[in-house]
């Protein structure tokens, strides 16, 4: 399994490329803020084009699919069974709502898989 | 030590689930006199080539029956357009369609607007506004998994246009459905005159209207 580790930008920070015929699922993923002094809320989005429809024209779409909330000083770790269907039909993307610094660092580390 | 293996009883074959080289097709007499070439003649598959293909889509879902994507297997630049079509007259794609599972199902026409699996009383066709009779005919993925497809097409040369139909059903936003296409191709070589064996040997292909009655 795949893994990536990230430090949790303001920014969204692609996780995973899309591939054409599959899905990527979390399969795990810990989220080290013990060097941040700033609570953080870590999102996985989902980034993707849709394709053209009758009834509807193919259109970029950036949907929220996980949302943890980690206190300063703390690591959480999260198994396959707490991301069940947490499935991203395109890029994968990690984006967190505190600007990185020096001082006050969380890392993010993601499992996934396509399927 | 010395071992004798008892003779087996019976033996259990499973039967390839694509043409093989060697083996022999007919086409039916109820396929029309556009295709002629093929029309009640019976031949032999001298060469198969199986070629992998992935086709996917990602669709958003709407008011029922809004939103669908309609998949043409036939050959050309419309947007719509697969192009997995023969080109040769002598070629016949023998092709097994799966799905990854998701949250949708698919709708099959030929030619476009015409359903394979409508029922007999007026009203009970295949309809996506409907919210019971978009279920009618419909082929879910469960029904052709990606690793074990089950769906199969015949296609050659000049075939009206083959549709699926594919439709999200309600409760998500966007899904991603993938199918997972083995394209058989194999090069036919005509019999003139077949034996009754062979012709009671020989996989008998018959044209899509079979299946409207």
């Amino acid at each position: 399994m795949p893994s990536s580790v990230i430090i949790a930008l303001i920014t969204a920070v692609a996780i995973a490329a899309e591939r054409e015929n599959a899905v990527v699922k979390a399969k795990s993923m810990t989220i080290d803020n013990q060097g941040g002094t700033t609570d953080r809320i870590i999102r996985i989005r989902d980034v993707f084009t849709t394709a053209a429809a009758t009834g509807a024209v193919a259109a970029a779409q950036d949907e929220e699919r996980y949302l943890a909330t980690v206190i300063a000083g703390d690591i959480i770790t999260l198994g396959e069974e707490d991301l069940k269907g947490v499935k991203c039909l395109g890029t994968m993307n990690v984006i967190c709502n505190v600007a990185d610094g020096a001082l006050d660092r969380c890392y993010v580390t993601v499992g996934y898989e396509h399927e | 030590m010395l071992e004798l293996q008892p003779k087996a009883q019976f033996s259990v074959v499973v039967p390839p689930k694509l043409l093989q080289e060697g083996y022999l097709v007919t086409f039916s007499s109820d396929w029309p006199s556009t295709h002629e070439a093929i029309r009640e003649k019976t031949f032999r598959i001298d060469v198969c080539n199986q070629v992998p293909y992935d086709l996917s889509y990602i669709l958003p879902t709407g008011a029922v029956g809004t939103i669908y994507r309609d998949v043409d297997f036939s050959n050309g630049g419309g947007a719509f357009q697969e192009s997995i079509y023969p080109e040769n007259q002598n070629s016949l794609f023998e092709v097994l369609l799966g799905f990854k599972p998701g949250n949708f199902i698919s709708h099959w026409y030929v030619p476009a607007g015409k359903s394979v699996h409508a029922l007999e009383y007026a009203q009970m066709y295949p309809d996506l506004t409907n919210v019971k009779r978009q279920y009618l005919g419909a082929r879910q993925p469960k029904d052709s998994p990606y690793d074990d497809p089950r769906i199969k097409l015949y296609l050659v040369k000049d075939l009206a246009p083959l549709i699926m139909r594919l439709y999200v059903l309600p409760g998500v936003l966007f899904e991603k459905i993938v199918c997972g296409l083995t394209i058989n191709k194999c090069l036919m070589r005509k019999i003139e005159a077949p034996t009754d064996d062979q012709l009671l040997k020989a996989k008998v292909i018959r044209y899509y209207d079979y299946l409207r009655w």
